[in-house]
């Protein structure tokens, strides 16, 4: 009987296994492509299919990339740097503010200004980015970095608002209600017992929105207009130019500007592993 | 008298004063383009003699990429932010020459003797003129009308090298030898033991320039007058014989590969098929030299001996005389009306499309000078002293020669919408899934019946702001009354009250956001939404028109819609299926599990320009590795029965290109970038406590069960969260279909959101999109209540 369990136990994990290593390389495929792209040169790359393993690989591409006055590369790093954290941090803070007071507080009108909340994500932005692009311009933020991280201090985005009020719906009101009895305010609630409790969901938001930013292409595009000011996605597209695509530098650009977000997400993977030990309660 | 006199003083004072300043502070200009990276170098350097030569002029260089830069302009154009120069090209200047955005350049000419515009092309001259007046100085010609081909290949093939005057026919004309093109393409075609293609003798950079080649040189043009248009020809039989030619040279005597990208989208591969020597000629412009220099270095392995010559012209049976034509782009340098400083961007504008840009140009072999001196001077024709690797190719004087031969695109801005519908159409012709004289004579039909609706458009009556201010005002009270309107009778305590105000505390950030950033535009949206708005000009009183036109005239709107929805209910459930999947099996203990997490998310991490060619790569139809898992290296193997179920007449699949695969394969692509729910779903599983596994456990349930009973009800809410932001997400796709397919073929892909790009970005119908995005705000809200419904009818059901 025990034997059997056992048997059963391990022909789990083992299909487990077989399909996450699978999967794996069936979703590792584009990265990989990528990859080999970058370590070719021009003509092999125009006389290789695209994910064969280079003759001769090297990393010149990398050097060109990473030495091009043309796209400055460390420049566009920094800012990319400077956009997304704050955007990141700024979006943590105001979500996670207005999603506990949507989750945890009774307030005149909550529902329905929670329907208002998802309808700013139903309209298309396309038709409100040029009356932004126009307000931008009175408050004399165009060709700065502002249109970019300052909205994200206010209410961090509606997904991320919608994201965290789903999770703190979530966590047991026996905890807060306790806390209500001893005097707790809810900003004590919300800073001491709802944001520890979250790590799992604020890394969730705070990765999805440091990678939305640093891949993001329009904002930065309409907004930015010096060479120095621009973000790395930006410097890419110059490598992609029309009729004068530079295909490998192109790919090694890209694996470049992945390779921070891969670190970024593991590190943030540790958040998840946190929250699963702290909610192991109840 | 005295007065008139006091007053000029005063204004030659004045006019001192600020000639003064201006002196004391240089004149900042803003200079835009969409270049490479090869041409940013050359153009910096241009700019830097420019400052040079004009001490109080600085220059900032900005540089947008094309897919974009129009969006980019109106945004400038609309808050005044606009640059002083701007780079233009002949599809595009005309709607803003016509909307009085751009200086009359004849006006400068007057004052500038030493710039002579005939030593211009003519015909890039003609090209950028508007009702008589130039608008943008050219700086290059770029007709396709070049073959690039393999020496090495026509002689294998025992054919002399090509000269420049052959011509092409309908059917191989042996006895003219390589005279004949389509001798030639027969000749250069070889196949392998197994039947398969190893060789094609031609490909056309993208085939609608193959196409229009065959047509024009045949005498067909598609309109009746390229400036202002009133009729279509794209029933006329040399027209409709073209197309089915085509057609016919790719899918029955494979002369041409099928690969090549049939898809209206400006990224082409094309050009490695002739560096990989896969074919023997290809049909291009000049741009393409430097990547196919760059790659077939002399001394190289992969070197070959190549050239240039012009396309085949068409021996005319009737008249014996020989037609040619060479569909062509160019590009010029334009100074917008709203610079604060016309004199000195005319004379950035001069030095960059004269003589000073133009040889610098030239000299990097980048692009076609449209100063015809120097196209056929040292700077642009290689010679002994031009070093080896610069040498190719070495007739780059038919680049002249190909210009008596240019066939401009229509200059009339409405071109571009007109033909979309037409050319959408044409996209299965080559697919051989439709004749070209059903399909052109379908897309002639609506296109014409547009193409009326545009020449008859009336004046409209002015928007009145007023009222459209009242109307805003009223709408957001309208808002605030709904929101708090049932709050009035509820009775409240001390402490609530407190609550509540703790409440409006804790929203402060977001309600200073909607009031600063988001009611506004909306508004605007809405109102815009029943006017006739292209950005430059003042936005015209439309009523509902926007609105009628949408939902009973506009040919796209409800295919558009259809493949939104498509896409819509079949990606999402599939997605969150598979991300469900993917949480499930990351949250299991299992050693490296850091790795295999980052590895499902990878996908959504890569940048999207870069994930578009990679894409491509793994769609494309030869040698793409989607094809070669299904159906291996040697296409006989038929993985799951797919490749007869897929199969096209023993052909590869053409993902892409097939107007039945395409949508099918942006889903699946979409699946790739399932990482985002996936993470979302593996907090809301980390959220279930372990405890309730325990208790399923020692009630004796099994994994099926407690995946039942525990995991599913938890997750409900999750589940629900991805659902909702996953409906909302999908009936906005556009990016994948943007970068990927441009919409096509035969709009297959035309997700809604493209055709509202199209109308407010690529059409400046800015009014017709809010429309377009109002509808879809109706549709996805009522799509929201619906999941929210059934979101509270399974909590309930889970507690009862």
């Amino acid at each position: 009987m025990r034997t059997r369990k056992q048997i059963l136990h391990r022909l789990t994990r083992a299909i487990v296994m077989v399909l996450l290593v699978a999967g794996s390389i069936a979703f590792l495929m584009p990265f990989y492509t990528s990859f080999t792209m970058s370590l070719k040169s021009p003509s092999e790359l125009a006389t290789t299919a695209a994910w064969s393993w280079p003759k001769d690989a090297s990393l010149k591409n990398y050097g060109e990339v990473l030495s091009n006055p043309n796209v400055d590369f460390r420049r566009l790093f920094l800012n990319t740097v400077i956009i997304s954290t704050t955007a990141t941090f700024g979006a943590v803070l105001s979500s996670s503010l207005v999603a506990y007071a949507f989750a945890r507080i009774r307030f005149a009108g909550r529902e329905r200004l929670f329907w208002l909340v998802l309808s700013t994500m139903m309209l298309p932005g396309i038709v409100t980015t040029i009356p932004t692009y126009v307000l931008c311009k009175y408050l004399h933020w165009v060709n700065t970095f502002l249109p970019l991280t300052v909205p994200a201090f206010l209410g961090g985005g509606a997904f991320n608002i919608f994201l965290l009020r789903q999770f703190f719906l979530g966590l047991p009101k026996e905890l807060d209600e306790a806390a209500r009895l001893d005097g707790a305010s809810h900003w004590v609630i919300y800073s001491r017992i709802v944001m520890p409790l979250s790590g799992s969901a604020l890394a969730t938001v705070g990765i999805f929105t440091f990678i939305y930013n640093w891949r993001d292409f329009m904002g930065p595009l309409i907004y930015l207009n010096d060479v120095e000011k621009q973000t790395l996605e930006i410097g890419l597209a110059t490598y992609n130019a029309l009729r004068a695509e530079q295909w490998q530098l192109l790919m090694a650009g890209s694996v470049l500007v992945t390779i921070p977000l891969i670190i970024l997400f593991i590190s943030g993977l540790r958040y998840f592993v946190k929250g699963l030990a702290m909610t192991g309660f109840k | 008298m005295s007065m008139r006199v006091i007053l000029r003083s005063l204004t030659t004072m004045l006019l001192c004063a600020v000639a003064w300043l201006a002196h004391a502070k240089p004149v900042e200009l803003r200079f835009v383009v969409w270049d490479g990276d090869e041409s940013l170098r050359v153009l910096r350097r241009v700019v830097q003699d420019f400052e040079k030569a004009h001490p109080g002029i600085k220059v900032r260089l900005e540089n947008v990429d094309y897919t974009v830069y129009f969006q980019k302009l109106l945004a400038q154009y609309a808050a005044n932010t606009a640059p002083d120069v701007a780079m233009l090209d002949v599809q595009n200047f005309q709607r803003y020459a016509r909307r009085g955005a751009l200086a009359k350049l004849d006006e400068f000419l007057a004052t500038d003797p030493q710039l002579k515009v005939d030593e211009y092309y003519p015909e890039i001259v003609r090209a950028f003129r508007y009702q008589k007046d130039l608008y943008v100085l050219p700086r290059d010609i770029a007709p396709i009308g070049l073959i690039y081909y393999n020496k090495r290949l026509f002689r294998e093939a025992g054919l002399a090298l090509p000269d420049g005057n052959w011509t092409w026919d309908y059917t191989p004309r042996p006895e003219l030898g390589s005279q004949c093109f389509t001798y030639c393409m027969q000749q250069l075609t070889k196949k392998g033991a197994n039947g398969r293609m190893t060789q094609w003798s031609f490909a056309p950079s993208w085939t609608g320039a193959f196409t229009d080649t065959v047509a024009f040189s045949s005498g067909a043009r598609y309109v009746n007058d390229p400036e202002a248009f009133t009729s279509l020809n794209f029933t006329d039989p040399r027209v409709v014989r073209a197309f089915d030619w085509v057609a016919e040279v790719a899918n029955k005597h494979h002369w041409i590969p099928s690969q090549t990208e049939l898809t209206s989208v400006a990224q082409t591969t094309a050009v490695q098929l002739f560096i990989s020597q896969k074919v023997a000629m290809y049909q291009s412009g000049i741009w393409d030299v430097p990547k196919v220099r760059d790659a077939l270095k002399p001394g190289s392995p992969e070197f070959f001996d190549w050239d240039i010559t012009l396309a085949p012209g068409y021996k005319d049976p009737a008249t014996g005389k020989t037609l040619r034509a060479a569909p062509t782009g160019g590009s010029g340098y334009a100074v917008l009306r709203s610079t604060a400083h016309p004199r000195e961007a005319w004379l950035l504008a001069r030095w960059m499309a004269g003589e000073p840009g133009m040889k610098a140009m030239a000299q990097a072999g980048i692009a076609q000078p449209a100063i015809r001196r120097l196209a056929t001077g040292p700077d642009w024709i290689p010679n002994e002293q031009t070093p080896i690797d610069q040498r190719y190719p070495a007739s780059r004087i038919v680049t002249d020669r190909a210009v008596p031969f240019v066939v401009f695109p229509p200059s009339a801005e409405y071109w571009s919408e007109v033909s979309g519908l037409v050319f959408s159409k044409t996209e299965p012709i080559y697919t051989g899934q439709a004749t070209a004289k059903v399909a052109l004579g379908e897309g002639s039909k609506i296109a014409s019946r547009r193409l009326q609706a545009i020449l008859t458009e009336e004046e409209l009556p002015p928007f009145d702001w007023i009222k459209g201010i009242i109307i805003g005002v009223v709408l957001v009270g309208g808002i605030l009354f709904w929101v708090f309107w049932p709050e009035r009778s509820v009775k409240r305590s001390v402490a609530e009250r407190a609550e509540s105000r703790t409440g409006f505390i804790f929203l402060a950030p977001w309600i200073l956001g909607m009031i600063v950033f988001t009611v506004g535009p909306m508004i605007l949206s809405l109102l815009m939404s029943t006017a006739n708005w292209d950005i430059i000009q003042p936005a015209q009183y439309r009523g509902l028109g926007n609105y009628r036109e949408a939902l009973t005239q506009d040919p796209r709107f409800w295919k558009s819609f259809k493949v939104t929805a498509i896409y819509t209910v079949v990606s999402v459930p599939l997605g969150i299926a598979m991300s469900l999947g993917l949480a499930l099996l990351l949250n299991t203990r299992v050693k490296g599990m850091a790795l295999f997490r980052t590895c499902f998310y990878l996908p959504a991490l890569a940048s999207a320009v870069a994930s578009a060619l990679i894409w491509r790569k793994i769609f494309q139809p030869e040698g793409g590795i989607l094809n070669l898992i299904l159906f291996g290296s040697d296409g006989q193997r038929n993985l799951f029965g797919l490749a007869s179920w897929l199969g096209n007449d023993g052909q590869m699949p053409n993902w892409l290109g097939d107007q039945n695969l395409a949508l099918p394969a942006l889903i699946l692509m979409s699946i790739w970038s399932c990482g985002g729910s996936m993470i979302i779903l593996l907090a809301g599983l980390q959220g279930i406590s372990e405890s309730y596994y325990e208790a399923a456990t020692l009630d004796g349930a099994g994994p099926w069960n407690k995946f039942k009973a525990v995991t599913i009800p938890l997750l409900t809410p999750t589940l629900f969260f991805t659902l909702i932001t996953g409906v909302i997400g999908s009936f906005q796709a556009f990016t994948q279909a943007f970068v990927m397919t441009g919409g096509g073929p035969n709009d297959s892909t035309r997700f809604y959101m493209l055709h509202l790009y199209d109308q407010a970005f690529g059409l400046l119908r800015m009014g017709y999109a809010s429309a377009l995005a109002w509808i879809l705000f109706v549709v996805i809200f009522g799509v929201t209540v619906l999941q929210k419904r059934l979101e509270r009818r399974v909590q309930y059901g889970g507690d009862a």
